[in-house]
């Protein structure tokens, strides 16, 4: 019986998850929604403009290569009614970031929208998350 | 020569006092005047205030109530003409919804979304009444439309992105009505099409003091075979509007940075 409640459980928070309401203008199907990763590395750029604001970082990969990463967040004027700024991070700043990687598996990820962020820390001080 | 000294004074004083009263009315009526520019009729409810959507509505890709979210576009009362162009649609949201190559008119080449499409994007918006004109401000690329009041529409309207729009009031409802609009946009999220045959009849209304609530009807007989309506609703926000513009190098930009890589067949 236990058992059984806990299949419900996982079902209907599994059903939860899938339901979280996304929106980027051009839509989320190039990420994998279901799996969540995080980079730690240098941030190289960060574009504060629209139609997304672009986090840009070096990151090692598993064979100690660096790759540079481009993740997608929210609009400005959306990360500014978050409590984001402009300053939020410039190029230099240590980073580890929680992203839904690319299906392709190219080094690109979204880490925000509209509806949901994802932790964000630069320089061991995290930014506003929803 | 005294007589003559008081009847020139008195005419005098007659033409002053007569001149005042002129000066006076003249005054009020322009006053009159700018106030009729600024002020909405005692009649009309109040819709002014920022509004954001409400997160319940975020995802609302299609103006059908009976599928709002997409999942099942296919189902809309399509036209063959309209079923052709609908599958020819890359849509960035719905059932059909990809990444790759897309040809949403907005996201591809920053077109105006139109007038019932503008509607399902998760920015702000705020309404201007005035007596004669409503106007309707996005935050969403800085769009704007005016809603002649009380008037009926040209005879032989263009076809424009926002349409040629009318309104009037029906108690607590603003009732818009729009014709004239180009083809070249997609009614919703999902890629269905319209003809320039379309007509919208959108009524806005508060529903509490911090909700107001959009239904739009769409009436396109070329491309649909019966009509079909959907709502949306908003909340008052406090959080002023920013500068959602949609400007082409940035696109291409973010284009070429992000999904551009996130497309190409290599990687896993």
């Amino acid at each position: 019986m236990n058992q059984k409640l806990l299949s419900v459980f996982v079902i209907v928070a599994g059903l939860l998850v899938n339901s979280v309401p996304l929106f980027a203008h051009h839509g989320v199907a190039g990420y994998d929604l279901t799996k969540t990763i995080t980079l730690h590395g240098t941030v190289t750029k960060f574009d504060w403009s629209n139609p997304h604001c672009v986090i840009h970082m070096d990151a090692k990969n598993a064979n100690g290569e660096v790759q540079n990463w481009a993740i997608e967040l929210a609009a400005p004027s959306l990360l500014t009614r978050m409590g984001w700024t402009k300053n939020a991070m410039k190029a230099g700043d240590d980073i580890t970031a929680d992203l839904h990687p690319a299906q392709n598996g190219a080094p690109v990820g979204i880490s925000g929208t509209i509806t949901f962020q994802l932790k964000i820390v630069i320089n061991g001080q995290p930014l506003p998350t929803r | 020569m005294r007589n003559r000294l008081v009847r020139l004074t008195v005419a005098l004083v007659t033409m002053l006092a007569f001149s005042a009263i002129l000066s006076a009315q003249t005054a009020a009526q322009q006053g009159a005047a700018n106030s009729n520019q600024t002020q909405t009729p005692a009649h009309a409810p109040d819709l002014s205030g920022l509004w954001a959507p409400r997160p319940d509505g975020i995802r609302i890709n299609t103006w059908d109530s009976s599928d709002p979210f997409g999942g099942k576009p296919e189902l809309a009362p399509m036209t063959p003409w309209a079923a052709a162009k609908w599958k020819e649609a890359r849509p960035p949201f719905g059932a059909k919804q990809t990444f790759a190559d897309i040809n949403d008119p907005v996201q591809r080449y920053c077109d105006p979304p139109g007038i019932t499409r503008i509607w399902m994007y998760p920015w702000e918006f705020t309404m201007i009444q005035t007596p004669k004109v409503v106007y309707i401000l996005y935050e969403f690329t800085r769009v704007w439309r005016s809603v002649a009041m009380d008037q009926e529409h040209p005879k032989d309207p263009d076809s424009t992105w926002m349409g040629d729009s009318i309104g009037r009031y029906e108690g607590d409802t603003l009732v818009i009505d729009t014709v004239g609009l180009s083809d070249k946009t997609w009614l919703d999220h999902t890629g269905h099409p319209h003809t320039d045959s379309l007509h919208v009849v959108e009524r806005l209304r508060r529903v509490d003091p911090n909700t107001l609530e959009l239904g739009v009807s769409i009436d396109d007989p070329k491309a649909y075979t019966k009509s079909f309506s959907g709502k949306k609703y908003f909340v008052s926000t406090s959080s002023p509007m920013g500068e959602a513009l949609c400007a082409y190098s940035e696109m291409d930009s973010f284009q070429k940075s992000v999904i551009e890589p996130a497309t190409k067949p290599t990687g896993k």
